[in-house]
Parts: C-alpha cells; structure tokens; sequence
C-alpha cells in the first residue's frame, strides 16, 4: 500500500485542517520545569566513561583528539579500557566511575563512550544527590537512553542525546560533511548555542505546530523501562523515537507498549527518527511499513508528527537536548525543531 | 476470587482460533482430529481457516471478530488458539469480554497468547490454560504427556507435576496462584492494563529464541516493577534457541535469572517442562498450586478448589 493510499484508507485525510490547530491542545499537566546545566566554555572538563559496553582508549583517539581541538580539558574515567566480557567493566566498576564522575565537581559533562547494554543494571544504585545539587550535562545515545529517561523522571534535568567517543571520524580533516556536522552538533550543544534542525519532506508528516519539552531516545529501551523508576511522562512533550535492528512486529509491539502505557495520546507532537529495520524472515511478509505502524497508533491525535529526522544508529544522527523546551513546525514543505530558550 | 470456567465433558464444543499469526488449516488436522477424538466437537473460527499471505491469520478487525465471536458463543466451553506468532497486542483493547465473563470458557494456548491469559487474570480474576497449541499435536505429538496435560486439564484433573533437579534449583516449598508465561510478552505488557501482579504468587517464565542481555534486560524490567520480590516461588521453564552477542554475554541463562532472585528466599526451580520445545505441560493461570522445590526433584500439584 502506498503512502497515500494508507492515509485514505485510516480516513486520515478526512480531518483536514484540524491538524493546524494543534497550538489550542489542552495541557493536562502543569508544565514541569527542567534544570538546564551550565553550558561549557572552552577549558571545561568532559569525563568520559563506558556504562554500558567496553572500549579501549585507543579506539577513542579520534574522539578526544576533536574534544581537545574544541577546548575542552578530558578526564578519561576508570572504565575506558576494562572490560568484562561484553561490559565495560564489573557492575561495581561502571557504578562507582560514573557516580565518581556524577559527584566530580571538576567534571562539568560527562561522555558515554559507547552504548552496547548494561545501564539498567546499575541505574538503580547511583545516587543524584550531588548531581541534582550540581548538574551537569550526560550525553550519549541508545542504551544512555537509560540515563536520559531516568535523569528526566527523577532528577529534573536536562541532558544530551547525541552521537558517542565510537561515531568520530577517525580522521577529522577528511570527514565527510554529514560527520562533521553530526559530530559539531555536539559542541553547539554543549556551548549552548540554539538548536535548529531542517528536514526534508516525507509524505506521512502530519502537519502542525507544536511547543514542549523535548524527551525521547531508543524504543526498545524505552519499552523496557516502562513500569520502573525511570518511566517516564511523556504528556505534553516532544517525544523523538529511533532503533536499530529490529523486526517491523517487533517495532510495532513496542509502539503497542507506548499506546498502552498512556504515553501517545497526550503529547505535544512526535518525531520519529532512523529505524534500521531487520527485514521479515522468509514468509513472515508483516505487511506494514514503519509509517503504517505509527500512523495508525496515532490516527486519534491531531498533534505534528516528523518521519526521517536525522537522529538514529545512523550517520545523520545529530544532538537534541533532552529536557530543553522546542518548537515542532511541521509543513507539507518542510519540517523544524527549534530550541526555545 | 479467581472465577474457574467449567471443565469440559465428552460432547462439549471447542472453538479454534488464531489471533496472531497465520497457521494453514492443513498443520492443525491432528489436533481436531484429536481434540474429537477426545470426545469433543471442533468449531473452526475464520481466523483458523484462513487463506492470508501476510504474517497475520487476518487484519486485525478479522482476527477481533472472530475472537470476539468465540468469546460471545455461549455454546463453546473452551478456545483453543491453534498457534501464537505475533497480534493479540494488536486486539486485545478492543476486545469486549462483557459476555465472557458472564460465561467464562477456558482460553487455551501460550507465547503470544500470554497477551490474554495476563489480561485475564489481572482484569477479570478468570483462570485460563497455558498449554500446547496446534502444532504440539504434529508428529505423534498429540500422544505425548503434555499433550495428553492438556486433555487432564481441560476435564477438570488436579495437575500432578514432577520436574528432576538442577543444580541451579533453590529448594521450599511454595502455594500460590501461578501466573505468567512468555518473558518478552510479561516484559511488554508492564505498564499497560494487562499487567499483572505477581504478589504472593507462583511466577513461571519461558522464552524462545532471545539474546542473554536481552533476557537480563527483562528481567530487570520485572525486578524494577516490584514483579519479583514478593513472589511465592519461581519456575523457570525452557529458554530454548538463545543467541549470544559477538562479544559473549558471560554468564548461562541460569546465572542470569538467579542473580535477580538472589536477594529472596523463595524456592526456585529451572528446566521446568513449560517451553517452545514439546516439554510444555498445561498449566492454569490464576489456579492456586503447591510448589515443592527438593535436591531430588520438583513436584508442583494443583491445590483442591477446597484448599485453596
């Protein structure tokens, strides 16, 4: 079924202009309001560790090498080169580098060096005490998904969703623009400069306008912490999705956990990044285009929604702050998400 | 109060359906034969004689009518899902168990079928059957023990279970309801209306075909919701086909699941025949049972309706 097709067929198109009034849409919360931490001038300190899986520092050259080049001071955790088969170092050993780094009050960010998995395994024995007192910004993406949705449900504070030490051109000068920008996107984050993303058109976007506060990050992560500590409220915010590697029923079941955990029907307006899908096995055709899958979860909601934004396990994978309030403004032309400060 | 359906007698109807994934008619033959051989009639839903080319036995307002159909017919005295696959998510919400609970039939089947039996238990308090579907017939299946589990079940046997050690097993005694089912499916429905509590109760778990962090990630899942805390007992069924990360994950299934039980002190036992694999004894959700984990051996034994 193509695009259009499905949108006749789910009667989307019936409704209209309905979709440009969003800016009306009752909130249903007062607005909680996020901590933003000190954006970084040139000699702040960026701690970098591994929470999840293992790295070497030599693979991480590249990476510390433009860090450097951006004036920051590194201090390298203690868990950038142990390993423990697939993690980064022992529980205890990712536990104590990252509280060390969360409680460091030198440190003014702190670098995931990879994803992989194993957040969940000891979010629930840091203390924020410190770092509630103090924030500072954590960055990463996929499993840091982890700490994005915990520091938002328990801590109140922003944070940053974007490539890690692992994406990093190995040679900076002959970077490709897509790596340039994506790894950039990174700095303005950090330096607190406004963030402002273009995308091009897709033919499923669902046109609007929409404020609120941005949160998001992996699915699958996102499914998993449902009904734990690090749920979270998704009413009246911008929530941005991205995956990797999973079946469309997969996907689809874990949309399913979203609907039925309350987490689409209040929101602000949904972006829906990179899904480098995992194609159907031989004779199990599911019959559903990633669109399709959201669209019809969604097909009772008037709030903008944006297909392809550039954040994902991809390339064009750039830096959102979590927790920082933004303007969706979706067009049948083009699409925008811009910080509201 | 947990609403038990009525067991069946030789001459009740048994309706078939599939509300997830498509099954030719042709894979589910043993099975009717045998359920009529058991002295029962068979009524074909629609979703179990369908002709789909999709994953799915039909579109979803298909495959709702005709669950919903089966839940409605007061003429039916139980529902067999001929096999699992992925949907009942899909459905579930709309489905009106308004009738069925005024006239409740046992709801038969596992893997994604956990979907209903959870949904049930923690919305309704109606007792349903883990058990072989369609395809645990095939290949002179339909004579095995579990097969021949489900028969016992379904007219009304006290369950008799016996399980041999594992050096992995924490040995008690427990008595609870049990409940549970497919891991990823327990994992997925947290935080949804289908959830369901496991205070005070006997959890089994079983998986097919998953990466060891994944298992740990759910698992965790379960622990960070207050799922494994308070239980009465643990049964960990088969986790067949695992896969492991190019990096390997380091530790067993076994080592996985007991360390997040290992801060409790409620019997526990593994390899417990309920599984993707032939071993997939019926068991009835939301029914007290006793638990006895030994060094020798498990036994779990449903508890008389008098006991309980």
């Amino acid at each position: 079924m193509d695009r259009k097709e499905f949108l006749h067929a789910t009667g989307l198109l019936a409704t209209g202009g309905a979709w440009h009034r969003h800016p009306t849409f009752s909130k249903p919360h007062a607005e909680q309001q996020y901590t933003i931490p000190p954006y970084l001038a040139p000699g702040a300190v960026i701690g970098i560790t591994s929470p999840a899986g293992y790295i070497t520092q030599e693979e991480m050259q590249p990476a510390m090498q433009v860090l450097q080049s951006w004036g920051y001071q590194l201090k390298i955790g203690a868990t950038i080169n142990k390993r423990d088969f697939t993690f980064g170092g022992t529980d205890a050993e990712r536990l104590n580098d990252l509280q060390q780094l969360l409680d460091d009050a030198d440190v003014n960010a702190i670098l995931c060096a990879r994803g992989g998995y194993g957040l969940v395994r000891i979010v629930d024995g840091l203390d924020w005490t410190l770092f509630k007192k103090h924030p500072k910004w954590v960055v990463g993406f996929s499993d840091v998904s982890v700490l994005h949705q915990h520091i938002h449900a328990q801590c109140g504070v922003a944070t940053i969703h974007s490539k890690m030490t692992n994406s990093f051109p190995d040679d900076w000068s002959r970077a490709e623009p897509i790596q340039v920008q994506t790894i950039s996107s990174i700095h303005d984050a950090l330096a607190g400069k406004r963030m402002h993303y273009t995308v091009p058109p897709n033919g499923c976007n669902k046109p609007g306008l929409a404020e609120g506060v941005l949160i998001g990050g992996n699915l699958k992560t996102m499914e998993s912490l449902a009904g734990t500590a690090s749920d979270i409220n998704t009413d009246g915010k911008l929530l941005f999705v991205e995956d990797t590697g999973e079946y469309l029923y997969s996907i689809d079941r874990m949309f399913w956990n979203l609907v039925r955990s309350g987490k689409l029907k209040n929101l602000a307006g949904l972006i829906v990044g990179g899904f480098n899908l995992k194609p159907d096995d031989e004779g199990e055709a599911f019959g559903k285009t990633l669109t399709d899958i959201v669209l019809e979860k969604i097909k009772a909601y008037h709030y903008p929604v944006v297909f392809d934004f550039p954040v994902g396990h991809q390339r064009a994978n750039f830096a959102l702050k979590c927790g920082v309030r933004h303007q969706l403004r979706v067009t049948n032309a083009t699409a925008h998400l811009t910080e509201i400060t | 109060m947990i609403t038990l359906p009525p067991y069946l007698k030789r001459g009740d109807a048994i309706g078939l359906v599939a509300p997830a994934g498509f099954m030719p008619v042709d894979k589910m033959q043993t099975c009717i034969a045998t359920l009529e051989d058991w002295g029962y009639t068979v009524v074909l839903g629609a979703t179990a004689q369908s002709s789909s080319e999709n994953y799915f036995s039909g579109t979803d307002s298909e495959r709702q009518n005709d669950l919903q159909q089966l839940l409605n017919d007061e003429h039916l005295k139980a529902i067999l899902c001929v096999r699992g696959g992925y949907g009942t998510s899909r459905i579930i919400d709309a489905l009106d168990f308004k009738t069925f609970r005024s006239h409740p039939k046992w709801i038969v089947g596992f893997s994604d079928i956990t979907v209903l039996h959870s949904h049930l238990l923690s919305n309704y308090k109606i007792a349903s059957l883990h058990a072989p579907m369609a395809a645990a017939f095939n290949n002179g299946g339909f004579n095995n023990r579990y097969v021949q589990s489900l028969k016992a079940a379904l007219e009304g046997a006290p369950a008799d279970y016996e399980s041999g050690p594992h050096e992995g097993n924490r040995t008690g005694k427990a008595s609870g309801q049990l409940v549970g089912g497919n891991l990823a499916l327990l994992a997925h429905l947290v935080g949804t209306p289908s959830d369901a509590n496991t205070k005070n109760k006997i959890l089994f778990l079983e998986d097919v075909g998953e990466y060891l962090y994944n298992i740990d990630r759910m698992l965790l899942q379960l622990a960070r919701n207050g799922k494994l805390k308070k239980l009465a007992g643990l049964i960990v069924g088969g986790f067949t086909d695992l896969k492991d990360t190019q990096r390997p994950y380091g530790q067993t299934v076994y080592d996985i699941i007991r360390e997040h039980v290992k801060a409790y002190d409620y019997p526990v036992c593994f390899n417990f025949p309920v599984s993707h694999e032939a071993e997939n004894y019926a068991l009835k959700v939301g029914v007290p049972y006793k638990l006895v984990v030994r060094d020798n051996g498990v036994e779990l034994k449903e508890k008389r309706s008098r006991e309980a």
